[in-house]
């Protein structure tokens, strides 16, 4: 069996529901970023896989800079959730309750 | 690649770490006095730009055109990012850790913003989002020593971060229906699709990242961080939130229909969808905002309920609708700032947002008094300020796209009704002005002390003032640029 486009595909939806999942269905501020890095990756893997199936390189490029994006906003999630957690010990999102209605 | 052509972005980034390097040098007590810098280099950069816009060094670069609706949006975002730094120089005693440095990430958002005025590559769309989403992510929890500052930056990172993913995803699609990123490339190529799963694709690759931009415009189904995230954020950046950021999805959506996706704008089920969001979003904004005590909060929901109006402009698919976008945005600008103002200097006294610390401002203060009511007015389009002439604009486009869009008549009707409904918590606002009685918990009434205005916060008020009743009794000349700006929008249906 030859690997097409299509495995790439579906290999990268299934990534992507995984990574909406998690962040839906996870209380963890940490999991639920790790979802969202799984949804970033998806895209990425099917940026990568038409590029290749294209014989087109601009995909390529597109990827280093959701890698780099990505890179930028763990930087900024990580330390949002590291000063959540020296102010309240927690991160779980169902303690941020402060602002309501 | 002429470096002339991107002066604006290149100016501002650099005014962003100079601003951080003086400060290194600069007294404590100075500090917040970088303001002015701030704002005058703004505009001095600005006008740099536009001298060289003027000589015609328009187009050319791959990914970013300087065409005069990108010049538009450019003047529009350094407006408001001056007024956002004069409100916060006068926020600054509030600011705990480093004024300069929400000075410098100002600046830098602005560079995304206006990267992203003149993003005509889907590259340069994500890059310039995520310039903005990140930094707003920074500025939001800047006060990092209040729980609801916090609260807000983890709110909006965890939402942004998820519509963002939902957009590279769609931008993914969209490059593997048609192989280009640029958005005449994508253009060209969806037009000569003849296959059906490829088109699919291609569709939901463009919803996927239309959705992403619906995010940063705070339209329904993608506004649910809007209330929390103004509420927590510090002042002056919910002004900016909802100045600069709104806008910046705004332009991206009228580029990325406009020129990225003309075989779709003649498909019936995107303008039954945009038609839905619109009044969907007018509904719920005005709906929600009617029970609210919390200034920001209120004015959160007033926001969402004017990203319906400015999706209202936007089914339309016409270069008249999108004239009557961006002449609403110009005056939206004012109404927001000069309202966020006042809310500012009024909280700072009594540490609170509550509705009932605006009680006996006329007293306290004749200057804020006159801008909060000309503001809250104009928002809600009382005749002669400029906010009337935005909604009506706004109202008679689409009205005069009845004949091609059958379902026009429901969102008018959806928009008229919200218009009302926005009049009676608008005017909760200027009752509350002039006939407050304050908390009605409190044993004693509410105070008549006159309330100082800090100098920065002062030029901003009566900035806008001015451009409240310039732009309502003189709309002309802004509706003409805007009308410049956006005539080659849509010409091609």
């Amino acid at each position: 069996m030859t690997i097409g486009l299509e495995h790439y595909l579906i290999v990268s939806v299934v990534l992507f529901c995984l990574g909406l999942l998690g962040v839906i269905i996870r209380r963890n501020l940490i999991v639920m970023y790790m979802g969202l890095e799984l949804m970033l990756n998806a895209a990425n893997l099917a940026l990568v896989a038409f590029s290749h199936f294209r014989d087109n390189l601009d995909g390529q490029v597109m990827v280093f800079f959701i890698i780099t994006v990505a890179a930028a906003e763990v930087a900024v999630g990580l330390a949002l959730i590291v000063a959540l957690y020296r102010k309240r010990q927690t991160n779980d999102v169902t303690d941020l309750t402060s602002m309501k209605l | 690649m002429d470096l002339q052509l991107v002066s604006l972005e290149i100016g501002a980034c650099l005014l962003g770490i100079v601003v951080l390097l003086v400060d290194l040098w600069t007294p404590a007590e100075r500090k917040a006095q970088l303001g002015w810098l701030v704002a005058s280099g703004l505009v001095g950069v600005f006008c740099y730009s536009f001298t060289i816009f003027d000589q015609g060094t328009g187009t050319g670069a791959t990914g970013y055109v300087k065409d005069s609706l990108a010049v538009y949006f450019q003047g529009y975002f350094v407006l408001s990012a001056v007024l956002v730094v004069l409100l916060t120089q006068s926020y600054a005693t509030r600011i705990r850790s480093g004024i300069s440095e929400l000075y410098a990430f100002t600046c830098f958002a602005l560079a995304g913003m206006s990267f992203a005025a003149g993003a005509n590559s889907l590259v340069l769309l994500f890059v310039a989002v995520e310039l903005i989403t990140i930094t707003f992510y920074v500025l939001t929890s800047f006060e990092r020593h209040r729980l609801r500052s916090l609260e807000a930056g983890i709110k909006y990172l965890i939402l942004g971060a998820a519509s963002s993913a939902i957009m590279v995803f769609g931008i993914a699609l969209i490059y593997g229906s048609t192989g280009a990123l640029d958005f005449h490339g994508v253009a060209r190529a969806a037009t000569g699709l003849n296959d059906d799963s490829m088109m699919l694709l291609y569709r939901l690759g463009v919803l996927m990242t239309l959705g992403g931009l619906f995010f940063k415009l705070a339209a329904v189904p993608f506004q649910l961080w809007v209330p929390d995230v103004y509420q927590g954020a510090p002042t002056p950046v919910t002004t900016f939130l909802s100045t600069g950021s709104k806008a910046a999805g705004i332009v991206l959506i009228l580029r990325l229909l406009a020129d990225a996706c003309p075989p779709l704008l003649g498909e019936a089920w995107l303008r039954q969808l945009l038609a839905l969001m619109a009044a969907a979003t007018i509904l719920y904004g005005s709906l929600c905002a009617l029970r609210q005590r919390n200034l920001k909060r209120l004015l959160g929901y007033s926001s969402i309920a004017s990203a319906g109006f400015v999706l209202l402009g936007l089914v339309t698919l016409s270069d008249q609708g999108a004239q009557a976008v961006l002449f609403y945005l110009t005056a939206y600008v004012f109404g927001v700032v000069g309202a966020f103002t006042v809310i500012s200097v009024v909280s700072e006294e009594s540490s609170d947002e509550d509705i009932s610390t605006l009680a006996n401002l006329h007293q306290r203060s004749p200057l804020m008094a006159t801008v909060l009511t000309l503001s809250i007015i104009s928002l809600a389009g009382v005749p002669p300020l400029a906010g009337f002439i935005g909604k009506f604009a706004l109202l008679s486009a689409a009205i005069s796209s009845v004949a091609v869009h059958p379902v026009m008549p429901w969102v008018i009707g959806a928009a008229l009704v919200g218009v009302v409904i926005s009049f009676y918590y608008y005017f909760t606002v200027i009752r509350e002005i002039f006939w407050g009685k304050g908390r009605f918990w409190a044993e004693e009434a509410p105070s008549t002390e006159p309330l100082p205005c800090p100098r920065a916060a002062e030029v901003v008020l009566l900035t806008c003032l001015f451009g409240l009743i310039g732009l309502g009794l003189f709309p002309e000349p802004i509706l003409f640029i805007a009308g410049e700006a956006t005539e080659y929008l849509f010409s091609a249906n």
